[in-house]
């Protein structure tokens, strides 16, 4: 907008006096005499101002003009005086080390710019669990959580080290001299160094006492173990060579398990003769249940009874067998049939904290043989610690006010332990070593922060043979110290911890930088001799086990405890973790409890659609021996078994920080000692509760969007004619395959590259961790509960997730149903269905709807074969997301930066919160479309790299941050322009095929059949 | 156009069309020179009676239309091929040809606008038209229900005047 | 001298002379507003009013005030953008097309009906602009360089279609409308006695004298436009159509638009015409111009388009059943039998149901049901275009992405304003413009006035 206002800029000019004249006419009195000094030898000799100094006045003048054009002011912008030189601005540093949270271990590399670390990414040395679960990936914004304690207080008040340590030294002073314990309360502890230090405590304090428990606790598998290989530790589980797996309940793929499971599952789901088969016996439906070839509704009360059926029909022994299903026994005995025919060569999973269970699967190994191929008892996994008896011991202790000194380092029995919060009031002296102030720490006398495993020193040993350490990527942000610090403090040590992870690196003769390049380092293959009795133990102790399994109590409903993204909850404040959708419900910002559509039906459960398409659910009432847990949302959940509700834990924190607090109900109150399920009480309540589900159909209607088959069709028919038949268009030319019908010549998608993705339907499993790489990489702003139950979640990438339904074209065509009704048939998904995933992205189509219809040419193709959006040209009409049949376009409905509705979940509208986003990748403002790019900064980073180095560019140099964080290789990204890729290989695979090609998008994304190995 | 004459004019008032039709037609056989008529709505073949030519004001739309034409084609034609040619989902950028299909609409559209525009302000150009600009018609009777002839002053034009039928003469 | 056969009935009634149009068309000009007239303007002001905090509200905030999601991308916004549209284009049909076709019966109501065009017409324009998530560079849509060089625009794009359709439309018919002005003013500023009205319709009638040269170039630039803005009219809304028609989604991905759009257009705008001058002719006593005749006409406009409408829906359901496509198939299916089947139903009884009244001529002439049947023809009309976005989007090719759509208080708010904004303008037209092109019709007094024609039959010139 020009504006005819004059402004003088003084009163010379307002007089118009002649200087005003002269200075108007000539602004800039004197040119800088470029070419005098430059120009003349002999000048620049005699002159005291040298060329160097020349330059400087340049360079600064550019300097202050750049700053001056400045739009936005720069806050706290502190120049490198000496540039540290591991930092280039613009060049990401990668270092490895190990995520832990209390939970899960994952070697994992850290990317960092100018030293910040912003994403968490797979570990490249192949170490034992170096994939990233969506809780890995999302670690890192807990680094920068705002909810975390900053430095330690004494309840209310502020205090310092100094107190907090002088505090806990005279307390445990004064509880020798009591003859009270000195009771150190943590989660699973498996790093040496601290297990060195807490020896050394032992050593000091004959009245100090060592408990570990872990929330979702596994400790009746941990005892069975125990007493099978004298080895306190769950055994390393082999899937590469199963060739048939059974799992009773347990959800082994999700992140509960302390092994991660996936890729050496997902190595023996690739099609093909010797293809794994999989039965899953369980009540909820697990993500680990939709990947089945066969799935059962069983009640968790019956497991015991499932395992103890199949152990008589593996081994042909008569143990007693509890009540148990006519279907589930009939799917046991093929499943029977398998594991023998496959002996050594499968496995057997048995779900849930359950001692007898535990031994009975381990028998069935026993009795196929598969302990120590499978089943590998003498290579101990010692992620998992907890041990309930323990903790049980610690609570009879506080009661009678035995315990003169509590420290409670990262973990919270508060609230994940029922009846706990009372009891610490009982220790006379407590001390929370925390990363915040939660439910426990803000009940103990101090609390005092420690530092995130970003910040911290650390080594491990989370199974046998593998050493591996945790290095800081970044100064610690708070005034935090080691816990193990704070114990030495205690003997007078003041030794940094760092040293003496070092030092015991070296000890084992290890060199400190090679390890800390690699993060770790494997000393064996783990395998060890004390595994070699437990298959005989196992198969002895099997009636016993019977016995006690036949015992297992059971009720009209039966709890099923589950974990959803949050995991045990340890994590339950990170934003990125909420938003990401439950792979099978859909929904976000919630656990709930998951109900058959005929249990529904009898309590008058009822998830009822607004006008808006949102979703609300009746309530219910659970009450498990006298504690009642008021207004749980109910969720009617095919696939969930009649009598069973599902209930996630890790929810309903109260004071875990503003994203998650009183988000969901808290699981743990009903669960007794890590109990896999629970006999309750149920009613229905009078309140309704809002879902935010992001998927509103739940049925594919009978369309080719997931291409599936069996195995032995798939084995029939290599070259996929009969059950991956592509769409044609009959033109005067004859029929044209509608992937390369064109109007017009083809553009030039020949010379530069071509960027394809592959998707492996076979390989998905739909954990999500690509979802949330996704988020992490693209600077994806989290949106809240609201606006995801508004259909506004704002992933670039989602996994649908569709049912099999009872109705389909063919069967209503045999029954004679009429048009109207089959299509409302077809919608409502099975009792019991059949559940495929299918993860979809912007599909870079090369004929695109969207490019077509925007008014200013803000969308368009690269020669790459890369669907552009240009965010500062978009003016928002949303005609292209209209147009696009994946329906993958996302709008920017607000200033999620700065809009208050926002501030209580999107990280970046805190400055610490700020920090996780990507450099790389701008935020884009209010009123923009915005979608996958395939990572497109990521591409441009490759090309450059290898045009500095001058060579062309490897397949496999690079990859998308969603291919890179699936750890099954669903995703595979490259250069279909060279041949020697591995994406241009699947593409000529049989089982690939476009997503709606019938609509003739010629889409840069291709999806590989999905094969069910089907009994 | 009577501005430039010398001779002095004489205006009579007529109160019906027709009448003012006969009137010119007669004056006309007369050899009286009938400089201007004004009426408060158009007379069907007035022009033909006072001999006036016919108007060319649709031949220029014409023109119009096909500058029109020309400065949408140049416009697609440089900015979608010339300037900065880009693939829009897989459509041809190569030739104007290829892509002007999806021109047709707005080739149409810039044509009319030229056409309608352009010829409206010819029309206000050529009848001296513009705003505030003081009322071309000396007696505003000749907005509502009367007519009026312009005619040179001669002798016996008045009778001549009455004798067709005027109500009321004045002399400029 | 043109004879206008006895049969025909008169179009003017009450024996009227020049004088006596005269009077009647400035009227309403010369006197003082009604009550009537105040309430309803005062009305429309409010409603105005509340239209532009809406606007102003989704400008501070973003387009997530409105009830869209990433499924249903265009819903009220687009709705109203076509119905307005629609309703602008029955204006320059009657004075286009009927002026092409001699159809004298347009003279008394084609002023009305263009005011009526460019109000609507404005209206329109109104929701796309606003409706971009970033309004404040919506000239990006215009062929001009971009500040970082040649930045061009797509013209492969219908929405680019629609801007230069618009903006031609508007124009062009505000043009066509105030050349028809000019003479009419030029009547009132000779007849006006106060000064400050006098300077205003002179600065209005640009000078108009009404010289013979003048009036010839006068009749042949209106027989140009109207020429000119017949196609034209007909284009913006095959434009409008093709922002659907030349898309991939199921329900919008349909050939038969254009004349379908432009059917519906004719057939609401006419029912808006009806709805307004009803009211005119009752507000400002022109029951001897705008005649049951006109109203009869308009009617049998009416039914005739509203049928060929009915035609476009049944042939699309059977296209769809025919085409063996199954995303064509189930899309048509969920319209008539989906969650929103109740649109689907509403529309059919709206457009295709009630206009069929219209062959009674007893209804047809019966000013109560014709103003009746011109409201709910417009419901209809609504709930086509609703239909056809809002349907088919909230449930396309990938059913992990259907919707629901359900309208926020703040689109209900900014469509309301918009019918404010029509009524405000249309009430201040009402009172200060000549609402009969008075010259024109003065023409086919003789030939079609009432006292007229029973002297012609007399065979008697009968002078006044």
């Amino acid at each position: 907008m020009a504006s005819e206002k004059k402004y003088w800029k003084g009163f010379d000019e307002l007089g118009n006096t002649p200087v005003a004249q002269k200075l108007a006419q000539n602004e800039f009195a004197e040119d800088l005499p470029v070419e005098a000094i430059l120009g003349d030898g002999a000048l620049l000799e005699s002159s005291n101002t040298s060329r160097r100094d020349f330059l400087k006045f340049v360079g600064f003048s550019t300097a202050a003009a750049t700053l001056a054009a400045c739009e936005n002011p720069i806050v706290e912008s502190i120049p490198y005086v000496v540039k540290p030189d591991a930092i280039t601005p613009g060049i990401p540093n990668y270092y490895a080390t190990s995520y832990v949270d209390g939970q899960d271990f994952a070697s994992v590399l850290i990317k960092t710019r100018e030293g910040r670390p912003i994403k968490v990414e797979p570990g490249d040395k192949g170490f034992f669990n170096s994939g990233t679960t969506a809780r890995a990936q999302a670690s890192v914004l807990s680094l920068y959580d705002s909810a975390r304690l900053s430095s330690p207080v004494k309840g209310e008040e502020a205090s310092d080290w100094k107190k907090v340590e002088a505090a806990l030294k005279s307390a445990v002073e004064k509880s020798k001299t009591e003859g009270k314990t000195f009771t150190l309360l943590t989660s699973s502890v498996f790093s040496p160094s601290t297990k060195g230090v807490i020896e050394r405590m032992r050593g000091a304090y004959e009245n100090f006492n060592h408990v570990q428990w872990d929330a979702a606790s596994v400790s009746q598998k941990l005892d069975v173990w125990e007493a099978l290989t004298g080895n306190r530790a769950l055994p390393f589980y082999d899937l590469k060579s199963a060739k048939v797996i059974v799992s009773v309940g347990e959800d082994f793929l999700d992140g509960g398990m302390a092994q991660q499971l996936a890729s050496d599952y997902a190595v023996g789901r690739k099609p093909g003769a010797g293809m794994s088969r999989h039965y899953q016996f369980e009540s909820n439906l697990s993500m680990t249940g939709s990947n089945a070839d066969q799935r059962v509704k069983v009640k968790a009360s019956e497991y015991g009874a499932a395992l103890a059926y199949l152990y008589n029909q593996v081994s042909g022994a008569s143990v007693r067998v509890g009540a148990l299903s006519a279907d589930a026994k009939k799917v046991l005995d093929k499943a029977a049939k398998d594991l023998v025919a496959h002996k050594g060569a499968s496995v057997v999973f048995s779900g849930g904290n359950i001692g007898a269970n535990e031994h009975l699967a381990a028998a069935i190994n026993a009795a196929l043989s598969n302990i120590g191929t499978t089943v590998q008892a003498g290579k101990s996994v010692y992620v998992a610690q907890g041990n309930d008896l323990s903790l049980s011991n610690l609570a009879s202790d506080l009661k009678a006010g035995r315990v003169g000194a509590l420290v409670v380092w990262g973990a919270n029995p508060a609230y994940a332990a029922p009846g706990f919060a009372d009891l610490i009031k009982k220790a006379t002296f407590s001390l929370a070593l925390t990363d915040r102030l939660d439910e426990t720490a803000s009940l103990c006398t101090y609390s005092a922060p420690v530092p995130h495993y970003l910040e911290s020193w650390n080594d491990y040993t989370p199974v046998a043979g593998h050493y591996a350490v945790a290095q800081p990527t970044i100064a610690p942000l708070f005034d935090s110290k080691p816990a193990q610090e704070v114990l030495m403090s205690l003997l007078g040590d003041a030794t940094l911890y760092k040293d003496v992870v070092r030092s015991a690196v070296a000890a084992r003769g290890l060199s400190v930088n090679a390890i800390l390049h690699d993060g770790g380092v494997q000393l064996s293959d783990g395998a060890s001799g004390a595994g070699s009795g437990a298959a005989a133990k196992a198969l002895a102790g099997a009636s016993v086990a019977a016995e006690e399994a036949a015992k297992a109590a059971t009720g009209e409903w039966e709890v099923v405890f589950y974990q959803k993204a949050v995991g045990a909850g340890f994590q339950a404040n990170n934003p990125w973790l909420h938003e990401l959708p439950d792979p099978i419900s859909r929904v976000t910002w919630d656990n709930y409890v998951t109900i058959s559509a005929a249990d529904a039906l009898k309590l008058g459960v009822e998830n009822t659609s607004e006008s808006n398409g949102a979703i609300n659910g009746s309530c219910l009432t659970l009450t498990v021996n006298g504690t009642t847990l008021e207004r749980v949302p109910a969720w009617i959940q095919p696939g969930q078994a009649a009598g069973t509700l599902g209930l996630a834990l890790g929810y309903g924190r109260t004071k875990v920080g503003k994203v998650a607090d009183n988000v969901g109900v808290n699981a743990y109150s009903l669960m007794k000692s890590g109990s896999a399920y629970a006999v309750a009480k149920v009613t229905l309540a009078e309140d309704e509760h809002e879902f935010a589900s992001v998927q509103l159909g739940n049925t594919m209607m009978g369309r080719k969007i997931v291409n599936e088959t069996t195995l032995a069709t798939f084995l029939a028919d290599s070259t996929g004619k009969s059950w991956n038949e592509k769409a044609e268009f009959h033109t005067l030319e004859g029929s044209v395959k509608a992937n390369e019908a064109n109007l017009w010549p083809d553009h030039d998608h020949k010379t530069l590259h071509m960027w394809n993705m592959s998707i492996d339907l076979n390989s998905c499993i739909g954990c999500g961790a690509c979802v949330v790489a996704c988020h992490i990489e693209n600077n994806v702003p989290v949106v809240g509960k609201d606006e995801v139950r508004r259909f506004r979640d704002m992933h670039w990438l989602r996994i649908d997730r569709y049912y099999s339904s009872d109705t389909s074209h063919e069967s209503a065509e045999a029954d004679g149903v009429g048009v109207m009704a089959k299509y409302a048939a077809m919608e409502v998904p099975s009792a019991s269905p059949e559940v495929v995933f299918q993860p979809v992205m912007c599909q870079h189509c090369n004929h695109a709807p969207c490019e077509t219809v925007c008014p200013v040419a803000a969308t368009t193709h690269s020669q790459e074969g890369l669907n552009h959006m240009t965010y500062n040209r978009c003016i928002g009409t949303r005609y292209c997301a209209n147009n696009c049949p994946y329906k993958v376009r996302r709008f920017n409905w607000f200033n999620y930066m700065k809009n208050d509705k926002f501030t209580g979940v999107n990280p970046s509208q805190d400055d610490l919160g700020r920090m996780v986003l990507n450099p790389d990748v701008t935020v884009r403002s209010r009123g923009v479309m915005e979608k996958c790019s395939f990572c497109i900064q990521r591409i441009q980073y490759a090309k450059l790299e290898a045009k500095k180095k001058g060579e062309p560019m490897v397949d496999g140099a690079f990859t998308t941050a969603c291919a890179q964080a699936c750890s099954t290789g669903a995703l595979s990204f490259g250069d279909v322009n060279n041949a020697k890729s591995a994406v241009a290989a699947v593409k000529q695979d049989a089982r690939a095929y476009h997503l709606l090609e019938e609509v003739g998008t010629q889409p840069s994304v291709f999806y590989q059949s999905k094969v069910r190995n089907q009994a | 156009m009577h501005t430039t004459d010398s001779k002095p004019l004489v205006r009579a008032l007529y109160d019906d069309d027709d009448v003012v039709l006969g009137a010119v037609k007669e004056l006309r056989a007369q050899g009286v020179a009938v400089k201007e008529v004004y009426s408060p709505f158009p007379i069907h073949g007035l022009d033909k009676a006072m001999g006036l030519k016919d108007t060319r004001i649709a031949m220029a739309a014409f023109m119009y239309g096909l500058l029109g034409l020309t400065t949408i084609v140049t416009i697609t034609y440089y900015q979608m091929i010339v300037d900065w040619p880009m693939n829009i989902g897989g459509k041809p950028n190569a030739t104007w040809g290829w892509n002007m299909p999806a021109f047709v609409p707005v080739l149409f559209e810039l044509t009319v606008f030229f056409t309608a525009h352009l010829m409206v302000w010819t029309f206000f150009v050529l009848n001296g038209l513009y705003p505030g600009r003081a009322p071309q018609n000396p007696d505003p009777r000749t907005t509502d229900d009367k007519f009026m002839i312009e005619v040179e002053d001669g002798d016996h034009v008045v009778d001549l005047l009455k004798k067709t039928g005027a109500i009321e003469i004045t002399h400029a | 001298m043109h004879y206008e056969s006895p049969v025909r009935e008169p179009l003017v009634l009450g024996n009227k002379t020049y004088h006596d149009i005269t009077l009647d068309v400035v009227r309403p000009v010369e006197s003082t507003a009604p009550k009537a007239w105040w309430i309803a303007f005062s009305i429309a002001l409010a409603m105005f009013l509340w239209g532009v905090g809406a606007i102003l509200w989704t400008i501070a905030n973003g387009i997530g005030s409105w009830g869209l999601n990433k499924t249903v991308g265009w819903a009220w916004d687009i709705t109203n953008f076509v119905w307005w549209v629609g309703i602008g284009h029955a204006g320059t049909l009657i004075s286009a097309v009927l002026l092409l076709f001699r159809q004298k019966w347009r003279m008394s109501i084609n002023r009305s009906a263009e005011a009526m065009t460019i109000f609507s017409v404005i209206q329109a324009g109104l929701f796309p602009v606003i409706h971009m998530g970033r309004v404040w560079v919506a000239y990006f849509v215009l062929p001009i360089p971009n500040q970082f060089g040649s930045l061009w625009v797509n013209f492969n794009s219908p929405l680019l279609w629609d801007v230069f359709a618009l903006s031609t439309y508007l124009s062009v018919s505000t043009v066509f409308w105030y050349v028809g002005l000019i003479p009419d003013f030029a009547m009132i500023r000779d007849r006006a006695i106060n000064p400050i009205q006098k300077h205003i319709y002179r600065i209005l009638s640009f000078g108009w004298g009404g010289k013979a040269k003048h009036w010839q170039r006068f009749e042949e630039v209106s027989l140009v436009l109207a020429g000119l803005a017949t196609p034209l009219v007909l284009s913006v809304h095959t434009i409008v159509s093709m922002d659907f028609a030349t898309s991939v989604i199921p329900g919008w991905h349909t050939t038969i638009f254009p004349p379908y759009f432009v059917a519906g257009a004719i057939f609401s705008g006419f029912a808006m015409v009806q709805t307004l001058l009803i009211i005119v002719r009752k507000l400002f006593k022109m029951e001897d111009y705008i005649t049951i005749q006109h109203i009869e006409m308009m009617n049998i406009i009416i039914m005739v388009t509203g049928s060929i409408v009915g035609v476009a829906y049944i042939t699309e359901l059977f296209i769809a059943y025919y085409s063996g496509v199954e995303y064509e198939q189930y899309a048509f299916l969920n319209r008539a039998t989906g969650p929103y089947w109740w649109a689907y139903w509403s529309m059919m009884t709206c457009n295709v149901f009630s206009p069929q009244f219209m062959w009674s001529k007893k209804l047809r002439t019966n000013l109560v049901f014709t103003f009746i049947i011109s409201i709910v023809v417009n419901i209809g009309m609504w709930f086509e275009r609703f239909v056809i976005i809002v349907t088919s989007l909230h449930r396309d090719y990938l059913p992990s992405s259907w919707a629901m759509f359900s309208p926020s208080s703040i689109d209900i708010a900014f469509y309301m304003g918009t019918i404010g904004f029509f009524f405000v303008l249309f009430l201040l037209y009402a009172r200060t413009f000549p609402v009969i092109a008075q010259a024109e019709l003065k023409t086919i007094l003789k030939s079609s006035g009432a006292s007229q024609k029973k002297h012609h039959t007399e065979d008697d010139h009968a002078h006044h």
